[in-house]
C-alpha cells in the first residue's frame, strides 16, 4: 500500500512515495534538487509563489522516483499546519485536486506528527511505548507523550526562540552566515565546552517548557565585551562556507565560546527528557526536527545514560521532507480518518 | 508625530508594558518592533498579545523561523529576520495581512521601510542594563499634522468661529 505524501508547510516543497508507513520509495525535496533546472531553475523558498512553481515537477518526480503511477496509490497525504497559511494552502490545494481527479482519499498530517513519524518509520517495530518526542528545529521545540495508537500529550515547549534558532541567530552574530546551526556543530569539538559557563534557564510555570532567548543574549555580551569586531568582520567578508573553511578565521576563545554554547543548548534540552522520560515511564526516546542533526546532541543522548533507548532519523529524515507526512498518515488510513474536502490551512495547528 | 518615553526594570515589566500599550492600539494598526537581538522585541510582543486578549504569554514565541503567527482574534506576530531582500518580503503578502482588521507585530520590519505602511506605530526598544529596557514608541500619522490647534471646549469654539478659520 503506497501514500503520495506533500509537504508545503514552510520553505520546502516536497513529495514522497512510502509504502506500508516502512518502505520509503522516494523523497523529493526541491531545495535539494541537484539541478534545479527540473523545476524552472529557482530555489524555492518561503513563499507560496515558490511552492505553486515547485510543486507539480516535485510530486512528478516523486512518483516517477518511486516508479509508481497514480493507480498505485491508496491516498494522499497533505501537510495542513502549523505552517504559512499561504505556503500550506498550495500542498493542500494540489492534494485536493489530484484526490478529487484521481477519486483518492484524503488525510490531512500535523507536520510536528510528521516529525515524529520521520524516527518511527525507520525505527518502526523497536520503539515501545510510551515514548518520549523531542521535535526541535528552526521552528519548533516542544516535548511530547507519545502514547500506543498515536495519541500526545504536550509535556513542554518553547517560550520564546527554538534550538534549532538559537543555533542560527548565534551562528550569524558571530559572522557564521544564516542559517550557521551545522557550522556551529562542526566547529564546537575544536572547543572547550566549559570554558564559558551559561546559567541554565530557570522556568517559571511549567518546568518542562523551554528558554533560549537568554543563552542567546548572553552570547551577544560575551562578545560585546571583547572586541570580537574584526574576527567577525573577516569571516563576514571570506568567502567561507564550511567549518574547515571558518575554522583558520576563528580563534581559540570563539571556539571554546562556540562548545560552551552547544554544551548549554544540549543540556536544556537532555535535562528535561530525562526528567520527562522518568515522569511517563518513557521506554523510547525519539529526537527528531533538524537540529536532531546535531552531532553533539547525538553523542550526548547516547552517552546520557538514559533509562531508554534513543532513536534519531537519518539526515535527510531530520529537516522537512514528505516522507514523514506520508509514514504519519499509515495509522489514520488503518483507522479509517480521512479528510474530505473541507480540510484547510491551520497556521497554528497544535498536535496536542 | 506622539512620541512617548518609559522604562522597564524586568521582562515581567516589559510584558506588562505591552499589555498597557495594547489598550491604546486601535483595532488596526501596524506596529514595529525595533532593537537588537536580545533587546526584548518578542517579550514586548508576548505583553500586547496578553493585553488584547489573543494569547497568554507563554505561548507566545519566537516567529524567526516560520515568518508569521497568527493569533485569535485578530493578532498578526511576524518575524523579518531571516529574510533579505524586499523580493523575498513581498512574496509573503503583507499589505493583505495590512488591509485585515488585525494588529500586525513586525520585528525587523525597519530594514524593508519602503513595504512598511506610512501609518504605524514604531517601537524602539534599547537595552540600559541585563533587564533593563529604554522602551520609546511613537505614532506616526500619514497626513500632515493638522495647522489648526486642536479646541477644547465651547468657549474655544466660539472664538474659533470668530476669528472665522473654521469654514462657514
Amino acid at each position: 500500500m503506497k501514500i503520495l505524501g506533500i509537504e508545503t508547510s514552510c520553505d520546502e516543497t516536497a513529495a514522497a512515495v512510502v509504502e506500508d508507513g516502512t518502505t520509503v520509495h522516494s523523497s523529493v525535496v526541491a531545495s535539494q534538487l541537484a539541478t534545479h533546472a527540473k523545476y524552472g531553475g529557482v530555489v524555492p523558498e518561503l513563499a507560496s509563489r515558490e511552492h505553486l512553481r515547485a510543486i507539480v515537477p516535485v510530486v512528478r518526480l516523486a512518483l516517477e522516483e518511486a516508479g509508481a503511477g497514480f493507480e498505485d496509490l491508496v491516498a494522499i497525504a497533505v501537510t495542513e499546519g502549523p505552517g504559512l497559511v499561504g505556503s500550506l494552502l498550495v500542498g493542500i490545494t494540489y492534494a485536493k485536486s489530484l484526490c478529487l481527479a484521481r477519486d483518492l482519499p484524503l488525510i490531512g498530517v500535523n507536520h510536528i506528527e510528521g516529525h515524529i513519524h520521520a524516527v518511527i518509520l525507520q525505527a518502526g517495530a523497536s520503539i515501545e511505548y510510551p515514548a518520549l518526542a523531542l521535535v526541535v528545529s528552526g521552528g519548533h521545540t516542544h516535548l511530547f507523550e507519545v502514547r500506543e495508537g498515536f495519541t500526545y500529550r504536550l509535556l513542554g515547549k518553547t517560550r520564546d526562540d527554538a534550538a534549532g534558532e538559537a543555533f542560527d541567530k548565534v551562528a550569524k552574530l558571530l559572522g557564521f552566515g544564516y542559517p550557521g546551526g551545522p557550522i556551529i556543530d562542526q566547529l564546537a569539538p575544536h572547543g572547550d565546552p566549559h570554558a564559558v559557563k551559561f546559567t541554565l534557564a530557570r522556568m517559571k510555570g511549567n518546568t518542562l517548557d523551554f528558554s533560549f532567548s537568554g543563552l542567546k543574549t548572553a552570547v551577544l555580551r560575551w562578545v560585546e565585551q571583547r572586541d570580537l569586531t574584526s574576527e567577525i568582520e573577516a569571516r563576514r567578508r571570506s568567502q567561507a562556507t564550511s567549518a574547515e573553511d571558518f575554522l583558520p578565521l576563528t580563534p581559540q576563545p570563539t571556539l571554546d565560546l562556540l562548545a560552551s554554547f552547544q554544551h548549554t543548548v544540549i543540556a536544556e534540552l537532555l535535562r528535561r527528557a530525562v526528567r520527562s522520560i522518568e515522569e511517563i515511564g518513557a521506554r523510547s526516546f525519539i529526537i527528531s526536527g533538524g537540529v536532531a542533526s546535531n552531532t553533539g546532541l547525538r553523542i550526548a543522548a547516547r552517552e546520557a545514560g538514559l533509562a531508554c533507548p534513543v532513536y534519531f532519523p537519518t539526515p535527510a529524515l531530520s529537516t522537512d521532507n514528505a516522507a514523514m507526512i506520508a509514514a504519519a498518515a499509515f495509522p489514520k488510513l488503518h483507522a479509517g480518518h480521512f479528510d474530505d474536502f473541507s480540510l484547510r490551512a491551520q497556521a497554528n495547528l497544535a498536535l496536542a | 508625530m506622539k512620541s512617548r518615553i518609559y522604562h522597564t526594570e524586568s521582562e515581567d515589566e516589559t510584558v506588562a508594558l505591552g499589555e498597557k500599550l495594547a489598550t491604546e492600539l486601535p483595532t488596526t494598526a501596524v506596529v514595529l518592533l525595533i532593537g537588537q537581538l536580545g533587546a526584548g522585541k518578542t517579550t514586548l510582543a508576548k505583553g500586547i498579545v496578553k493585553g488584547l486578549g489573543a494569547a497568554a504569554p507563554d505561548d507566545v514565541s519566537s516567529p524567526t523561523f516560520t515568518l508569521i503567527h497568527e493569533y485569535t482574534p485578530s493578532v498578526y506576530h511576524i518575524d523579518l529576520y531571516r529574510l533579505d531582500t524586499a523580493a523575498q518580503v513581498a512574496t509573503l503578502g503583507l499589505e493583505e495581512i495590512f488591509d485585515r482588521r488585525a494588529v500586525v507585530l513586525i520585528e525587523w520590519g525597519e530594514r524593508f521601510p519602503e513595504l512598511m505602511p506610512a501609518e504605524r506605530v514604531d517601537i524602539r526598544l534599547t537595552g540600559t542594563g541585563e533587564c533593563s529596557r529604554e522602551i520609546e514608541v511613537q505614532w506616526i500619522q500619514s497626513s500632515p499634522p493638522c495647522k489648526v490647534a486642536p479646541v477644547r471646549n465651547r468657549n474655544e469654539f466660539r472664538a474659533a468661529l470668530r476669528s472665522s478659520t473654521l469654514p462657514h
